[in-house]
């Protein structure tokens, strides 16, 4: 079936509009879009969106993680198998950490890390073909805010959930950040991590995180509200 | 042979509901009239070697029936949805990994099997992996009088003297499967095959339905 910009769309879909677009202009398609070889098509369920001049993805909804290169992930090293770690991310296959990509690390400064650690770090290669590797510096050799987290609490969701949390306009964290002071990290594999200074608080987050998944702005907003009042005990 | 209109099908009513378990990757349960059936999709996930594939994703399916006890039968409803998903999945983009799929007969009231093809859809659309294009399957009767009956109801089947099975794709509805038991004419044959092909489009406009309630959520 024929579709267009912001329609729901379906696997088998297609859309004359990007062929139009990439007549005159460079497109990227994202996320659910394939081209073959006439025409471009859907391969996911979701809503079609259109980022001028000329980017197309389809957003959808996913729970099992499958890697791309770029992104921020939380993971659990499982191993530690000569000098690189494997790291578990919720995707088909663990990944690759070496012990190299750490900030400062040398041959003979191993970093320290351990069996069981939760690290978080920046997906470097994500090919089918391969096995996903990850780094925990930048490329000026910083390691910025990757690297191992510890303490904390860590939780899984929906991506969606992750990508909804981190737009820029999402009122959640704004509106939560001025209650109480917490940390929180966010990988795009759906897993968080939180650490708060009591328990009551880390589950109050975790709480409002996962209580966000189906509200709109206004309702973020209300729900933060209440839960805040609940922690400072002026409603039981 | 009795001729119905050709725009008006009489589809048994279909009810749906998306991520019905909440651990598994994707799901959905469908009751189509009376037939109810439960998939779970997980995947892609690692398998052992000796079933990868460095092509494409290996698909595992698993058919427990209401009593439990595993048959034959089984093995031969696996084997086809097993290869009806397999054309519509792009099994190319996830190389050496499965993807499983469990399917939970909860009642059969006749169509068990396309009421299952439809499901096991709906819950690979739920999962978010990438396919070609979507399935819906469609039953047709022979009855005993040789009319034409889709969807046929328990009795239905019980007294029909053929039964002809067809799942379409959602691009061209082009001929995925199709199967058939007992015994009818080749003319028999072509018009089964004209009419669950229209029937196709009130399967497809019901998925577009399911799937637009759930955007607007999630």
């Amino acid at each position: 079936m024929k579709i267009s910009i912001g329609d729901v769309v379906l696997p088998g879909d297609y859309c004359e509009e990007i062929s139009q677009v990439a007549e005159k202009s460079k497109v990227i398609i994202g996320p659910g879009l394939r081209k073959e070889v006439d025409r471009v098509y859907i391969t996911k369920p979701g809503v079609l969106k259109k980022r001028n001049p000329g980017t197309f993805w389809v957003d959808s909804y996913q729970k099992r993680y499958v890697p791309s290169r770029g992104e921020n992930v939380i993971g659990v090293v499982v191993q530690k198998a000569g000098d690189i770690f494997r790291v578990e991310i919720g995707g088909s296959i663990t990944a690759a950490l070496s012990y190299l990509s750490f900030e400062g690390a040398t041959k003979k400064n191993r970093p320290e890390v351990q069996v069981g650690d939760v690290v978080y770090a920046k997906m470097l290669v994500a090919s089918k073909d391969m096995e996903p590797e990850l780094v925990c510096v930048d490329s000026h050799g910083k390691k910025g805010r990757l690297g191992v987290l510890s303490d904390g609490f860590v939780f899984k969701c929906s991506l969606n959930l992750i990508r909804k949390i981190l737009n820029p306009n999402c009122p959640l964290l704004e509106t939560l950040k001025n209650e109480w002071p917490f940390e929180v990290a966010a990988g795009m594999n759906g897993r968080i991590w939180i650490k708060a200074n009591s328990m009551r608080e880390t589950i109050a987050v975790g709480n409002a995180i996962l209580g966000a998944e189906y509200l709109n702005d206004e309702e973020i907003r209300s729900m933060c509200n209440n839960i805040a009042a609940i922690l400072a005990g002026h409603v039981s | 042979m009795e001729i119905e209109d050709e725009n008006n099908f009489k589809l048994r009513p279909m009810k749906c509901e998306l991520n019905y378990l909440s651990r598994s990757d994707g799901s959905a349960i469908l009751a189509q009239g009376e037939t109810v059936v439960l998939v779970s999709v997980n995947g892609p996930l690692d398998i052992k070697s000796t079933s990868q594939s460095i092509e494409k994703a290996t698909l595992e399916v698993l058919f427990c029936t209401k009593g439990g006890k595993p048959s034959v039968a089984d093995r031969f409803k696996e084997n086809i949805i097993r290869q009806t998903c397999e054309t519509a999945i792009l099994g190319c983009l996830y190389p050496r990994t499965g993807i499983s799929l469990t399917i939970q007969e909860l009642e059969d009231f006749g169509g068990l099997l396309t009421c299952t093809v439809n499901c096991a859809c709906l819950a690979l659309l739920n999962s978010g992996i990438a396919m070609r294009h979507m399935v819906a399957a469609v039953c047709c009767a022979v009855s005993e009088e040789g009319n034409l009956v889709l969807e046929p109801s328990y009795t239905q089947v019980q007294s029909a003297s053929a039964l002809l099975y067809f799942v379409f794709d959602s691009r061209e509805r082009n001929l995925v499967t199709g199967f058939t038991e007992g015994s009818f004419s080749e003319n028999t044959y072509e018009e089964a095959l004209a009419r669950c092909r229209l029937a196709s489009d009130v399967v497809f406009d019901f998925y577009r339905d399911i799937v637009k309630q759930y955007s607007d959520v999630i």
